[in-house]
């Protein structure tokens, strides 16, 4: 059986920083702003090429997290404060992601 | 009587209930310490550990040199458990001292959602395990298998429910005679239940013999609804009868619900075995452990020879387990009986032992296989809601 991450305890850390601990030990941060412009929703990757159509440019820098939840037990999905919801970020995708940031 | 044996009678009485007392000063020497340390020679045979720092051990209590222990066991399905209770008599019967014994054996209660977060999905939030029983492919006899597991999790008193996730071709209610549901609490659907199942199928929802016929999102909404808007209450075990493939069913159920697992059911033959890889790949790339492979219909028990003859190929199942490095956790014979039997809705309401002891088999690892996913996956969150501040 392979040995999957999972989340041990997720909290907000400030006004805009996620924090997770993962099941190894492993403390990541995110922000949360950064999160919304690597969207991988198929409104903001282009589904055929993976290219990414969502401009930084267009996510102001005041948009935040409203609610955050698990999505089966691979991922999480966020919806933020301008009523985008539609990402669902992969817990693998966040390890790798959360370097840049924590 | 006179004066002076009244008198005597008495200061022997009084030197009798003295003596009691130091015998009873005596025995009080029997420690809860001492207890707890026989107690940590009863080791847990799946998690390998003894029952002390697992943690098992919820209470001692000595009275008059009787010792009554409370111990908790991961579910009421527990192969083990009436062989744990013996060793943990046995182990106390030896303290010295110890005049009585009784070892008290109870069961979790569902989890309390943890701190700052929420649990989601409303239905699902008292059920301890949900399991998915899947396949690749079509007709390797996967609702037979999830209802005779269901059955047979029922029969060791724990706690079951069944979703019928095969929203085109549902085959449980034709397996287990079940009713319709009658009542609402709230905006949840009260399941009907059946020899002690909570079952729930998008057949009680229409009339005989009509195709479903709905595309992808209305059928994945109606398997959303029967995850989170059924009252399933209190369970030990949820089992979801997947649909075959690998399509949008299954990844509508794989986001909503946190399985604690997947078994894969399939028949021996090569072709078979090709499509359960994929659905293997898919509960990996969704984070859901596949805790065994449950081979069906692997021999044919001759009644004229007594004979195990294998009709398909031997070995499938064994060889796919090798190569994916998962167990294989049962052979189920093909039996007339199991046809019978399904085909009448009756299962295991007959009392043959034949028919019963794969399954049971089938269960028994897999309760334990559950509960050492559990134990490893110790304080880590299933599903969880944060609200951002």
């Amino acid at each position: 059986m392979e040995n999957f991450y999972s989340i041990k305890e997720i909290w907000q850390k400030d006004e805009s920083t996620l924090g997770i601990i993962w099941s190894d030990g492993l403390e990541s941060s995110f922000d949360t702003v950064a999160l919304r412009r690597h969207c991988p929703c198929a409104s903001c990757v282009d589904e055929m090429t993976g290219k990414r159509t969502l401009s930084p440019a267009e996510v102001p820098d005041s948009v935040r997290p409203v609610t955050i939840s698990s999505v089966g037990r691979y991922a999480l999905t966020i919806e933020f404060s301008d009523g985008h919801k539609t990402g669902i970020y992969s817990f693998e995708s966040l390890r790798g992601f959360g370097k840049a940031y924590s | 009587m006179s004066i002076i044996t009244e008198i005597s009678n008495k200061i022997r009485a009084r030197s009798k209930s003295s003596q009691k007392k130091s015998e009873h000063l005596a025995n009080s020497e029997v420690t809860e310490g001492a207890v707890y340390k026989a107690l940590s020679s009863v080791i847990d045979p799946d998690l390998h550990k003894d029952i002390v720092s697992l943690g098992f051990v919820k209470k001692v209590s000595i009275k008059s040199s009787k010792v009554h222990a409370v111990v908790q066991l991961t579910t009421p399905a527990c192969p083990v458990k009436e062989e744990l209770k013996k060793q943990c008599e046995e182990a106390i019967s030896k303290v010295h001292g110890v005049k009585g014994v009784s070892v008290e054996l109870t069961f979790p209660a569902s989890s309390v959602p943890k701190q700052g977060t929420q649990q989601s999905a409303n239905g699902l939030v008292r059920v301890k395990n949900i399991i998915a029983v899947a396949s690749g492919k079509g007709g390797v006899g996967k609702s037979t298998t999830a209802m005779n597991l269901a059955r047979s999790l029922a029969r060791s008193s724990a706690k079951v429910g069944l979703i019928d996730a095969d929203i085109y071709g549902p085959s449980i209610p034709t397996l287990s005679q079940v009713g319709k549901p009658s009542q609402m609490d709230g905006a949840l659907i009260i399941p009907p239940t059946v020899d002690g199942i909570k079952v729930i199928s998008v057949s009680m929802f229409s009339q005989n013999d009509k195709a479903h016929i709905l595309r992808g999102p209305m059928a994945a909404n109606l398997v959303k609804q029967f995850l989170s808007g059924v009252a399933w209450g209190e369970l030990d075990y949820l089992l979801i009868d997947y649909p075959p493939g690998t399509g949008d069913i299954q990844l509508t159920i794989s986001q909503i619900a946190s399985l604690t697992g997947a078994v894969i059911v399939t028949t021996p033959q090569e072709l078979a075995l090709v499509d359960v890889k994929k659905a293997i790949s898919m509960f990996n790339t969704m984070k859901v452990p596949v805790v065994g492979i449950i081979e069906n219909m692997s021999y044919f028990l001759c009644d004229g020879c007594s004979k195990k003859h294998y009709i398909f190929k031997t070995g499938g199942g064994k060889k796919l387990a090798q190569n994916m490095g998962l167990p294989l956790i049962g052979e189920i014979p093909i039996e007339p009986y199991i046809v019978k039997a399904s085909d009448e809705g009756l299962g295991f309401n007959s009392e043959d032992k034949r028919l019963q002891e794969p399954y049971t088999q089938v269960t028994d690892r897999l309760v334990r296989e559950l509960a050492i996913l559990s134990s490893n996956q110790g304080s880590n969150l299933g599903s969880f809601s944060l609200t951002w501040k």
